[in-house]
């Protein structure tokens, strides 16, 4: 037992060694990037350049506009999907299929997947074909090129964190709880609105905060779906990097995107901290 | 203490790689290419009969020109790097930035070959040597076009609206694209009154990567276009309903080169490689494989082929339109801006 704190020290050490080196360190690269001139001189011109100008607002809304609907989205359709995994196959092996089924899409290249859309929700697509078919439109919808082009694309991509964190969440709850509100006269209904669902509350957040961190920072699958005619933050921050090499400016976006993104996230984490209690 | 061993012999086996790493790229070449066919073609084409010839072993480090130009950036005090392909633009930029070295005449007599519009120079001196021309032309779908524009400005046509691609500014074409029709269109330059043309344009999609455009025509979601006779004439030999044609005002091209990393432990290998990337023989074989205009004197190509070229069936080298890329780069950060602000949103 005495040599315990070496070996937490050792096993410790690999990890923070490759956060340090992979994350922290690049991080702190971008961030001296922007807040410094072409020339090493300390300058906040790049965080002005972008915080006073309503395009970077417009384009901050945008993103946290796609994000929180994905989010919200994510949370809707996964919730029930969640529930029928947990509560109501009963069949073992069914579930594991289903599990599978839904992991399954994250053991592919998002590339691949967005490129997949593209070719489903195009003009000629399968969706817009079906649509036609079935008399919904008369002409083929646009998806391509529109917010709901990405947001169909995100949620796709998304979802499965959802999923996998209401259902661990669910699957902790004791039925004792359920049965005890059972036992005291209260509906499937009221049991639900009263016990499950707050109980679950802390798995949809912690779901929900994943979600929202992936999709305003997804850079693929708005690049491919947008068609180049949706800007989100993240694509004009790739552009300054790969095309415009500004890495100040693309650096003040980043750090930019980072901090709205925490505040986000922080205010929610507050918001479900109160909604637990 | 059976952790700690193992964290010791964890260290150990790291370091040992480090150093069979260092040792092993003293007898490596490395040489950066772009992925996918292009690579493939040039390691068949250039590499492979050279390394042949020479008895050189060597490793590809596969990666487009922004990525291989970045690379060389990190890797300035020691580089692994020995020969890198970059496109013209990146190429200058790397000069510029000082990560590759100059051509010596001399000691690469093949420079010689080169067409006058392939030298790369600045001051006098080489800094890379092309390897082939492609263009941006109108590309379109045979199928659903019955009679393809001979002229730019028919893409504003009704007739072919919310089925256009055009390159984005986030591609390498994008921003040449722009200049070019500036160019075109009011002599001098007036991006205002360009930019509002473009507005007008109804596009379906303006590409970043050309393998969204090459989806897109796949697809069925844009239908006509600017794009890459390279990419247009690949994307027809798979099969699909797709031609390329030379419009009337002209046509923008740019180049593929290979560059001399400066600092290069094979530096004599890296020139003899160059050189043999400049021979009729070399050329002809990039021009079969990817339809690259060649970038040497007297090649020749078969009649498929010829009619493949960035200058279309008819034309020459001579009716490429090259810009400057300083000229270019410098309008760069503006051209993307206003491109943001007008027309991606």
């Amino acid at each position: 037992m005495k040599s315990a704190p070496a070996v937490v020290a050792g096993l410790v050490a690999l990890p923070t060694a490759f956060f340090l080196a992979f994350f922290l360190v690049p991080l702190a690269v971008v961030a001296l990037a922007s807040l410094t001139s072409g020339e090493g001189d300390v300058t906040f011109t790049h965080y002005a350049r972008v915080l006073f100008d309503s395009y970077h607002w417009s384009i901050l809304g945008v993103t946290f506009r796609l994000g929180l609907y994905t989010t919200v989205i994510c949370l809707v359709l996964g919730y029930p999907l969640a529930w029928y995994l947990v509560r109501m196959v009963e069949w073992r092996l069914w579930r594991r299929v289903c599990v599978i089924l839904i992991i399954l899409p994250l053991f592919t290249s998002n590339i691949v997947r967005s490129f997949g859309w593209m070719i489903l929700l195009g003009r000629r697509g399968l969706v817009n074909s079906w649509l036609v078919d079935f008399g919904l439109v008369d002409r083929p919808v646009r998806f391509i090129g529109t917010e709901t082009g990405i947001l169909i694309g995100l949620v796709y991509i998304l979802l499965p964190f959802v999923v996998l964190t209401i259902g661990n969440a669910l699957a902790k709850i004791d039925v004792s709880y359920e049965q005890a509100s059972a036992d005291l006269g209260a509906g499937a209904m009221s049991t639900f609105w009263h016990v499950t669902l707050p109980l679950s509350i802390p798995g949809a957040v912690s779901g929900a905060i994943l979600v929202f961190a992936l999709a305003v920072s997804a850079y693929v699958t708005p690049a491919l779906l947008s068609g180049g005619q949706v800007t989100v933050l993240p694509m004009l921050i790739f552009q300054q990097y790969s095309s415009v090499f500004d890495f100040h400016y693309g650096g003040a976006l980043a750090i930019t995107l980072l901090a709205f993104t925490l505040a986000m996230i922080g205010l929610a984490s507050l918001v479900g901290r109160m909604g637990a209690r | 203490m059976r952790y700690r061993l193992s964290v010791l012999l964890l260290a150990a086996s790291c370091a040992s790689m480090i150093v069979v790493g260092t040792s092993r790229a003293e007898e490596t070449m490395t040489i950066a290419v772009p992925g996918a066919n292009w690579g493939e073609a040039f390691d068949e084409c250039v590499i492979k009969p050279f390394a042949e010839e020479n008895g050189v072993a060597y490793r590809l480090e596969l990666g487009n020109s922004t990525t291989s130009f970045a690379k060389l950036q990190q890797q300035r005090a020691a580089p692994v790097i020995d020969v890198a392909w970059m496109d013209g633009g990146i190429s200058e930029m790397a000069y510029e930035e000082g990560v590759v070295e100059t051509l010596d005449p001399a000691r690469v007599p093949n420079l010689a070959n080169l067409l006058p519009q392939a030298v790369a120079e600045k001051d006098g001196k080489h800094f890379a040597a092309s390897v082939g021309f492609y263009s941006l032309g109108i590309v379109y779908n045979t199928e659903l076009v019955d009679e393809p524009p001979q002229s730019w400005n028919d893409l504003w046509d009704e007739r072919y609206a919310n089925e256009i691609i055009i390159p984005a500014p986030a591609n390498a074409a994008g921003i040449p694209f722009i200049l070019f029709l500036d160019r075109i269109w009011n002599g001098k330059s007036d991006l205002d009154a360009t930019f509002a043309r473009l507005k007008d344009l109804k596009a379906s999609m303006y590409f970043d990567t050309s393998g969204t455009a090459s989806n897109a025509f796949q697809s069925g979601e844009a239908v006509i276009g600017a794009n890459f006779n390279v990419s247009a004439w690949d994307l027809a030999d798979k099969g699909l309903p797709i031609a390329f044609l030379a419009p009337r005002e002209g046509f923008w091209a740019n180049d593929g080169r290979i560059h001399l990393v400066k600092g290069s432990k094979h530096r004599e290998l890296g020139e003899k490689l160059v050189n043999a990337a400049l021979t009729p023989e070399a050329s002809a074989c990039l021009a079969d494989k990817l339809y690259l205009g060649p970038a040497v004197k007297d090649v020749e190509v078969s009649e498929e082929t010829a009619a493949k070229m960035p200058w279309g069936a008819t034309g020459s080298i001579d009716s490429l339109v090259q810009i400057d890329w300083d000229e270019i780069n410098a309008q760069r950060a503006t051209i993307t801006d206003l491109w943001n602000r007008e027309i991606a949103r």
